[in-house]
């Protein structure tokens, strides 16, 4: 299994990446405009209050004293205050991170299930009708943009047919993912539109290869040329296709998240960047930025276990 | 006459052109007994290949398709049996093995499931038994430890322990004919004998037919009972070994044998022996060079020695071919000598210089070198013409005036053999052996003393392969230039090199005179180099039980 030993130190080279990322986004928020002390007071508050308000939060020391805090701070576990929620951002986050996680987890899944079998017909009918309409199809669903096609979907299952509920999120499992249904489609028909149209040029491939004839004139009829041999090596580029657009996919969930009122960390960091929250921007882009590093290592252990000829 | 057990008339396969036709196989009839090993001769494009997948059905593209005349296995026709029937014929009857092991094995599935597919398929097995037979089918191909080997991946292995493993599962489903599309092409010589040796006793063991499909007629004259001739789609001769070789009656047969390297040319010019003056500097100086490679990742560090020890010295105006199995280290010494590779320890001089000692040493050397490469579709840049490669090569080399460049490019193609109107010629719209020149016409154009050809005939049909080494042998005594020339093929570097050079796990292993070399070869490896490979003549057997003694040494690579 000595393929499988980056598993061990792979981790390491997470370290300087992870550094890197703490400096990235703690200066990216500090760059934006407007003095979150003025957000928290309101217009009408006086200099002395503004004075105190940064004080307390730190805001009136060096910028390199700032990140030593932080840095002290994320040591013993905690990202500094919200501004806004008053209580400390890892525990705020803790709170939002279950419906993001689900809904990551649930559009990666509905992604690939969606596209293996669109990318299967198209690839199997190749230049026929079938995947004629499946290339033109998603070659719209690339251009539409998801929080258009969210409400589209909302008017169409949760408005006119009633069967899915409009917003938010529920407090039991079935209820929760009833409430998942529909940002998940949103995010993962945008994605799969992607992933299916590079796993149909592979598959197409596939079935061209030298691998296939050879299966052929065994004797294989074309369901296990397919199914066997085409499809297991179609997946590796697509599996790695699918890890470069983590940042993407948890990128899409901010949108999503606001559009259909899930409370999870997009809708936690849109309100954070409103309201100049620093500390909360800061803890969800940096959570955002472990979680795409996590998500991309795991896609390599995928790799190595689909490709017998990997060697990370 | 035994009766045929396939029976092949008048099949015609045509490709449907838009508003057109173009037959691709036309009225080809041939009949195979049971038992027999036919040999299909013929170049590239002749359509041996697409017979072979007519013969099963496998056309390599939807436009092509089988017009007309028949065929019949065992009485059996199979051009309108339906689609259901031809999946128990393959495998299960015609089994197939190809080319390209490397590209025809599923690289993500291990190889004894590969085996064990079919078994499953065809004959109904469970896992376990299917297993069972597999471990057993790959202990009858050659794998000494099968039960441990059926759990390996084809990347693991040797090209010819992968293309031991591709008979296997082509053995699979107990066929009675097999169909070998050119099995041995890509491998070096010892391992193609063993290949061969292994498919002519396990045509013995179970009573196969087998067609073998290749462009060497040695192997044909040593492993087949008739051969059939094909060109252009058309079968010109057919008929049994012997009679056929001793005489042919189609002027194209005559050229194929004409053309085949293995045999002594007798009305060739004697290869000019340049008397060197005493005391003249070598043009290439190899002494003492060591190339290392590491390997291995942050944690377990290794190296290679891809060449060891390696002295060499070439004078202006030798041609010195080197010889070797692929991993012997011929190209990486090709690189090194043009400074391409980091050397690791040991000198290279060219013409006096040690081309480690700076920056314009080795820019001297690149304009006084120049390389041919393997491939001459992907050496040659598909966008450009021919005229606009060699201009733009002549235009960098700085050496002539700009308004001369369009007739020096005339000169160049004049020298290789091209006409002018290649000029104006794409890669894509050349065959091979026409990019092959303008690759040549290419390094040519630097105006070198050197030029290095690695492998340069190895992509080329024998016909085509022998007009480029008469071409090199040409170029060669006109222009005095030095040749280093690298092949796998011994039976060309003999014809052409003054001297030859054997190279074995990147160590030179003899050093000589070609003829001494070749007639009286000193090193163990280098006669059975020799030895393996086959001879045009039925009568000088290369399968001779003593020698394929070590059949078996061909192991798991690593």
């Amino acid at each position: 299994m000595h393929r499988y030993k980056f598993v061990l130190y792979r981790p390491l080279q997470f370290l300087p990446v992870l550094f890197g990322i703490s400096v990235i986004t703690f200066i990216l928020v500090r760059l934006i405009p407007g003095d979150p002390a003025r957000v928290l007071l309101g217009t009408r508050a006086t200099p002395e209050a503004i004075a105190r308000i940064r004080a307390q939060y730190g805001l009136d020391e060096p910028l390199l004293a700032q990140y030593f805090y932080f840095l002290r701070n994320l040591a013993d576990g905690e990202m500094g205050r919200s501004i806004l929620y008053k209580i400390d951002v890892l525990k705020l986050i803790a709170t939002r991170i279950e419906p993001t996680l689900m809904l990551v987890l649930c559009s990666m899944v509905l992604s690939v299930l969606i596209a293996v079998p669109v990318a299967a017909i198209a690839a199997r009918n190749h230049g026929r009708l079938a995947d004629q309409v499946i290339r033109i199809v998603s070659t719209f669903g690339i251009g539409f943009p998801p929080f258009w096609l969210g409400l589209m979907l909302i008017i169409l299952f949760s408005v006119e047919l009633a069967i899915l509920p409009v917003s938010g999120y529920g407090n039991t499992l079935s209820e929760k993912l009833a409430h998942l249904v529909l940002p998940s489609l949103t995010v993962s028909l945008s994605l799969s539109t992607v992933l299916a149209r590079s796993l149909r040029a592979a598959m197409v491939e596939g079935l061209r290869s030298d691998v296939a004839t050879a299966a052929r004139a065994r004797g294989m009829p074309e369901s296990i040329v397919f199914w066997r041999h085409v499809l297991p090596n179609s997946l590796v580029p697509t599996v790695n296709l699918l890890a470069v657009n983590i940042g993407w996919l948890i990128g899409g969930t901010v949108v999503v998240e606001t559009v259909f009122a899930l409370p999870g960390m997009g809708q936690l960091l849109v309100r954070a960047i409103f309201s100049r929250d620093y500390m909360v921007v800061q803890g969800v882009a940096m959570v955002f930025a472990c979680a795409t590093v996590l998500i991309n290592f795991l896609a390599d252990i995928v790799t190595v276990a689909l490709d017998p000829r990997v060697k990370l | 006459m035994i009766a045929a057990l396939l029976k092949i008339t008048d099949l015609t396969v045509v490709h449907d052109d838009d508003g057109g036709e173009r037959t691709l196989l036309d009225a080809v009839s041939l009949d195979l007994a049971p038992g027999e090993v036919l040999g299909l001769v013929g170049e590239s494009g002749s359509g041996k290949s697409l017979l072979c997948r007519s013969l099963v059905r496998l056309l390599p593209s939807s436009r092509l398709r089988i017009s007309g005349g028949s065929i019949t296995l065992s009485g059996r026709e199979l051009t309108t049996a339906p689609e259901a029937e031809m999946l128990a014929v393959r495998g299960g009857e015609i089994g197939m093995i190809f080319q390209n092991p490397s590209s025809h094995l599923d690289p993500v599935m291990r190889i004894g499931d590969q085996i064990s597919e079919g078994i499953r398929f065809h004959q109904r097995l469970n896992a376990k038994a299917a297993r069972a037979a597999a471990v057993d089918i790959l202990a009858q191909v050659g794998f000494q430890d099968p039960a441990r080997h059926y759990d390996s991946y084809p990347h693991e292995f040797s090209g010819g322990m992968r293309q031991r493993a591709m008979i296997g599962a082509a053995l699979s489903s107990n066929p009675r004919i097999l169909i070998a599309d050119e099995p041995t092409t890509a491998l070096d010589v010892t391992i193609q004998a063993q290949i061969l040796r292994l498919l002519m006793d396990i045509r013995t063991r179970r009573g196969l037919s087998v067609i073998l499909v290749t462009h060497d007629l040695g192997i044909v004259a040593q492993v087949c009972d008739r051969i059939a001739v094909m060109r252009q789609g058309r079968l010109v001769e057919v008929g049994e070994k012997r009679g056929l070789l001793a005489a042919p009656a189609h002027a194209y047969t005559r050229s194929l044998i004409a053309s085949h390297p293995s045999l002594p040319e007798e009305d060739m010019p004697a290869k000019t022996e340049k008397r060197q003056a005493p005391g003249a500097v070598p043009l290439v100086d190899i002494v003492k060079l060591h190339v290392r490679f590491a390997t291995g990742g942050l944690f377990r560090r290794g190296a290679v020695d891809a060449i060891k020890e390696v002295t060499l010295r070439v004078m202006p105006g030798e041609t010195v071919g080197i010889v070797g199995e692929s991993g012997s280290g011929k190209s990486t010494l090709a690189r090194a000598v043009l400074g391409l590779t980091p050397v690791s320890s040991g000198t290279i001089r060219f013409d006096g210089a040690d081309i480690a000692s700076g920056r314009a040493v080795l820019a001297t050397l690149r304009r006084q070198t120049a390389m041919v490469f393997q491939d001459p579709y992907n050496a040659l840049n598909p966008h450009l013409t021919v005229g606009k490669m060699l201009a733009e090569v002549l235009r960098v080399q700085g050496k002539i005036e700009t308004a001369q460049i369009p007739a020096r490019c005339g000169e160049l193609l004049d020298l290789v053999g091209l006409g002018r109107a290649f000029l104006d010629r794409k890669p894509r719209s050349m065959s091979g052996g026409q990019c092959q020149r303008a690759g040549i016409a290419r390094a040519l154009a630097v105006d070198p003393k050197l030029i290095i050809a690695d492998e340069c005939v190895a992509a080329l049909d024998v016909t085509i392969q022998a007009q480029i080494v008469e071409l090199f042998r040409e170029l060669v005594e006109r222009m005095s230039l030095t040749l280093i020339f690298i092949a796998h093929d011994l039976a060309i570097v003999r014809n052409l090199c003054q001297r030859v050079v054997v190279m074995h796990r990147g160590a030179i292993v003899e050093e000589g005179r070609s003829e001494e070399v070749f007639s009286r070869p000193k090193h163990a490896y280098t006669a059975a180099l020799i030895a393996a490979i086959p001879h045009i003549d039925p009568d000088k057997p290369l399968l001779a039980p003593s020698k394929m003694a070590t059949a078996q040494a061909d192991g798991v690579a690593n």
